[in-house]
């Protein structure tokens, strides 16, 4: 069983990373981005096509596809910030739910419904501890999860820039009447995280179900990982993401609970809610 | 010319114009008071001068520069600074925070802050921890820190003690002592027109008073009779 949890880090980490994307951009752009994992498989299918047709080396194939990844989600961030400026976090949510679909629809018609021959960027073993494995790939996703949330915590709370973020996402009228580009902020905030989100999709889709609807829905265990924190908290979406994944990894290693992993994020999900509401039950009581 | 031109200006909001045909001049260093029953559009009114809402009919410019087509950023740039009705702080950042925002430098930044002894104490609580006036404070040292041309001021004193108010009320005319052009928005109608040097009184949209303040609050029938409509 603990060879199954320490295996879930490696899944752990991308729910971690991408809850952390989910986490920012609902602080940062007010958007709950349904659309976050579609953006990185679309750019990890590019990276695919470019290594298996045109014979482009794979390091140069990931770094066009997080430059895909990013500039899709820029033109959503885009359409949102120029159409949906002045719209409430619903409406700008349910954008990104069509842009979801658009993209699984795309790689279809682009790239056929089958799953796609992935060449691993990183593999095999790490090291081990008291004999059991832990991947490169978990070793990867878990330090980038950390340092992802580490760095955009300093550059929101060190740095000109976020503190300019931060007065956006809070008032963001006022913020633009005391000359803070808006738009411009915006675009970036969706630009970065979505080459952050194709980077983690990239590496870890080899060793992962690797077929368009099965990577675009890992939104969903990522945002179950943003809800720990309650889409506000970096720290609590690692922990949330991290935990997720080992407990998935845990559930596949047991017959009897192999199945039920599957449900583990609606379960989390389903139980965080639930929290959630008996607390302001308890302070409407209080 | 040297001064904030509205001409004609019509605002829209919902079913039709809450502000018609509006014209005023704001020059560098005057106070121009503008007063009004509630609902009158004197917020629609500034809202339309900063972009927040656009204009339906006329035009605005700043020194010569029409800027009715302009964003609320490229208006910030042309020295056109909104103090919105409310305590606009920024309710996470501390007060150092917010009012670096506006401050190109670490002088200006300083400058703003000893505006308000009240604040150094408070330089790094969070706005949100901060008492009303003290939040009012913040908002004011941002907009000195943004050196602007043009100062738009929607009710200073709404939700604050007069005496809190009457504590800040001086800043104003520090503002245009020092060249700033003000076009000031009250709730205490004769606090206003004791600064300012000309007014407008709004009613439905429409000015039905425009001219010097003094008069305007030596004359208390003539104000009546302009927030009736005129």
């Amino acid at each position: 069983m603990l060879q199954g949890a320490l295996a879930g880090l490696a899944a752990g980490g991308v729910y971690a990373v991408l809850g952390v994307c989910l986490t920012l951009m609902s602080r940062l752009v007010r958007v709950v981005n349904f659309a976050q994992a579609a953006a990185g498989m679309f750019g990890t299918y590019i990276a695919v096509w470019l290594v298996s047709n045109q014979g482009v080396p794979i390091w140069l194939a990931t770094v066009v596809a997080v430059g895909c990844g990013a500039a899709i989600s820029a033109a959503i961030g885009w359409v949102v910030s120029t159409w949906l400026s002045e719209a409430d976090t619903s409406a700008r949510s349910a954008v990104t739910v069509a842009v979801l679909l658009l993209l699984i629809s795309l790689s279809f018609i682009l790239f056929g419904n089958k799953p796609q021959p992935f060449r691993p960027i990183l593999g095999g073993p790490a090291f081990q501890v008291s004999g059991v494995v832990i991947s490169q790939v978990a070793v990867f996703t878990v330090t980038i999860a950390a340092v992802v949330a580490a760095a955009s915590h300093a550059l929101l709370t060190r740095t000109a820039v976020g503190i300019k973020l931060r007065a956006l996402s809070e008032r963001p009228t006022t913020a633009e009447l005391i000359g803070i580009p808006a738009k411009l902020f915006g675009i970036a905030v969706w630009a970065a995280t979505g080459a952050v989100g194709t980077l983690v999709i990239a590496i870890v889709a080899p060793s992962q179900s690797n077929d368009a609807i099965a990577l675009s829905m890992l939104v969903v265990p990522a945002a179950a990982a943003a809800l720990l924190g309650a889409f506000r908290r970096l720290d609590l979406a690692v922990v949330g993401g991290l935990a997720l994944g080992v407990l998935q990894g845990a559930a596949a290693q047991m017959t009897e609970l192999s199945v039920a992993r599957h449900f583990l994020p609606f379960l989390f999900i389903v139980g965080l809610l639930v929290w959630f509401q008996r607390k302001e039950v308890w302070d409407a009581a209080r | 010319m040297n001064a904030l031109e509205l001409r004609d200006v019509t605002v829209s909001r919902g079913a039709g114009p809450v502000i018609r045909d509006v014209s005023l001049d704001v020059r560098p260093g005057a106070i121009t008071a503008l007063v009004g029953p509630n609902g009158a559009g004197k917020t629609s009114l500034l809202e339309a001068v900063s972009g927040v809402v656009p204009v339906s009919g006329g035009s605005i410019s700043v020194d010569g520069t029409p800027i009715t087509r302009l964003s609320r950023v490229a208006r910030s740039r042309l020295g056109l600074v909104h103090i919105e009705q409310g305590r606009a702080v920024f309710p996470s950042l501390t007060v150092v925070e917010n009012v670096r925002l506006s401050a190109r430098s670490s002088a200006e930044l300083d400058d703003a802050l000893a505006l308000f002894p009240e604040l150094d104490e408070r330089r790094d609580s969070p706005a949100e921890l901060l008492s009303g006036g003290e939040q009012q404070m913040v908002v004011l040292a941002r907009a000195f820190a943004a050196r602007p041309a043009f100062l738009l001021i929607d009710e200073m004193s709404l939700g604050l003690a007069p005496v809190v108010f009457t504590r800040l009320l001086p800043m104003v005319q520090r503002f245009a002592d020092q060249g700033v052009g003000i076009l000031l928005v009250e709730q205490f109608t004769h606090l206003a027109l004791g600064l300012a040097r000309e007014a407008l009184v709004v009613a439905s949209g429409r000015v039905t008073y425009h001219g010097d303040a003094q008069a305007l609050r030596d004359s208390p029938d003539t104000l009546h009779a302009a927030y009736l409509g005129g």
